[in-house]
């Protein structure tokens, strides 16, 4: 189902958009003498040494799909609760369960949307504002714990740090309810996220993600996720439950 | 509907006061008894230019009623534009209302929405972070010129500039389907928006709003609004599809 809405809005809205201000020229961007960008140039630093994270980034569409899209399935450790209830939600079983066709965005999804999102560092907090649901990230960087017993929430809690050249975003406190994927991949509430940025050049990015859930899976389990820089344009407006038609046809309870 | 919301926000309020949204604003300047001292001097970023930066508290009465500072007749509707809203003032549409179903607010509205925003300034735009809906705004200073044909959405396109203190965004490209405020002031196509915003010392912001909208409207028209500076905390998680349970019990007509 999400695909299906993900690629239909997203091809009408790059139609009618595209002679509008999506076509800004992005300033500080590396050029070949013919104008166009040169996204194998090397990732660009700020004073401190550390890579910049940004730019507007468009992750690999495959991971919203499957989050475990290069590994061997049986290399995914669930716990047996955990693998019957994605099997239980193979071929779209349980689709009205998940939270994003109700248009309730969540982690980690958020990341792996097909759209673009904007990554905007300030002093003591990292920015990502999500083209998809128009919703937005914080990620704070002003040196504070995360929180000891947070209120469950859709995006969970974020602090990010560096170390080396990965800017690492620790996540806890996502409400269980979220699927890492449309294949319906669960958690539970002890997820705990851990998303290294690595940017390796100036249009390429990996995020590696672990997923550390004890009581879903019997042992962190880590993907690396690609993305790539989108010069030149700008986020759309995305409001998912505007004129939404597709969750009366989706099975499950 | 919106006295639900006001007690939900209160809710959150509480259950979460226990975690970081007590963090300590930096820079915040501080009496004696490190109480933040609101009245000081607006601070200024290293250009010179303000620093509109911080979290902001609208004050709610002007999501009820745009114009609840002016005096009766003085909003130029015309005549069209007086029907509808006299009809959703009587409260017979307000299942209609995109906010009730969780649509986006539309500018003005978002500035009064009541749940506070975060404003950032950051080189070449502004963006605003709103908890309500969790959702985002960008408004771009690097001297691009407003779109002369856009696409119609909800949150329009947004450029500013400085006029001496004052930040003025300047915004169109609107769908026409947004109300300006709950009593049902309504919008068009046509609509373009001015905000004026000048921080007037450190813990508070006024807000000119002028309305051009000439779909609705026989001639601009101007409000204003005055945040207050929230320090020490932090904005909320607002997800307003979850478990809505509104919008059926409003309304008559159907």
């Amino acid at each position: 189902m999400l695909p299906r809405i993900i690629l239909v809005s997203a091809l009408l809205a790059a139609g009618p958009a595209s002679a509008q201000w999506f076509h800004v020229t992005t300033p500080g961007i590396p050029r070949t003498p013919d104008g166009k960008p040169n996204l194998t140039a090397p990732t660009p630093r700020g004073p401190d040494g550390k890579p910049l994270l940004n730019g507007i980034w468009q992750m690999n569409g495959k991971y919203l799909q499957n989050i475990a899209a290069d590994m061997k399935p049986e290399d995914v450790p669930y716990q047996p609760w955990a693998e019957q209830l994605f099997q239980a939600r193979q071929n779209g079983a349980l689709g009205k369960t998940d939270p994003a066709a109700r248009c309730i965005p969540g982690m980690p999804k958020l990341d792996a949307l097909p759209y673009p999102f904007k990554i905007i560092e300030t002093p003591g907090m990292v920015m990502m504002l999500f083209e998809g649901f128009t919703t937005f990230r914080q990620i704070f960087t002003d040196g504070r714990e995360l929180p000891k017993d947070p209120n469950p929430a859709w995006f969970g809690y974020s602090v990010g740090k560096w170390e080396g050249d990965d800017w690492v975003v620790n996540t806890i406190g996502i409400k269980e309810s979220t699927w890492l994927d449309n294949a319906g991949r669960p958690h539970s509430d002890a997820l705990h996220l851990i998303e290294r940025f690595q940017r390796r050049d100036f249009g390429h990015m990996d995020i590696l993600l672990t997923i550390d859930d004890p009581k879903a899976y019997t042992k962190p389990w880590t993907v690396k996720e690609d993305l790539r820089l989108i010069p030149d344009t700008e986020l759309l407006e995305y409001v998912c439950v505007e004129n939404e038609k597709d969750y009366g046809h989706l099975v499950g309870k | 509907m919106i006295m639900r919301i006001i007690a939900a926000v209160a809710l959150l309020t509480g259950a979460a006061s226990a975690q970081w949204l007590t963090t300590k604003t930096p820079n915040v300047p501080r009496t004696a008894d490190g109480k933040p001292n609101l009245t000081a001097p607006a601070p200024r970023l290293a250009d010179g230019k303000p620093d509109l930066s911080g979290i902001w508290n609208p004050n709610p009465k002007y999501v009820r009623d745009i114009a609840v500072d002016l005096k009766p007749g003085e909003v130029p509707m015309q005549p069209w534009a007086e029907a509808v809203f006299k009809d959703r003032l009587a409260g017979l549409h307000s299942y209609e209302e995109p906010d009730a179903n969780c649509l986006p607010q539309g500018v003005p509205k978002l500035d009064t929405a009541p749940a506070p925003w975060k404003l950032i300034q950051v080189p070449g735009q502004v963006v605003i972070l709103y908890e309500a809906f969790t959702q985002f705004r960008q408004i771009f200073l690097d001297g691009r010129k407003l779109p002369v044909d856009p696409n119609p959405i909800w949150l329009g396109y947004s450029v500013g500039h400085w006029d001496g203190d004052t930040l003025v965004v300047e915004s169109n490209g609107f769908n026409g389907k947004a109300w300006l405020d709950q009593v049902g002031h309504p919008t068009t196509e046509k609509l373009r928006v001015t905000e004026k915003y000048r921080r007037t010392d450190f813990g508070h912001m006024q807000i000119e709003i002028t309305i051009d909208d000439p779909g609705a409207y026989t001639k601009p028209w101007t409000v204003k609004e005055g945040p207050t500076l929230l320090v020490d905390s932090e904005l909320l998680e607002f997800v307003c599809s979850e478990n809505e349970q509104d919008v059926k019990h409003m309304g008559t007509k159907k």
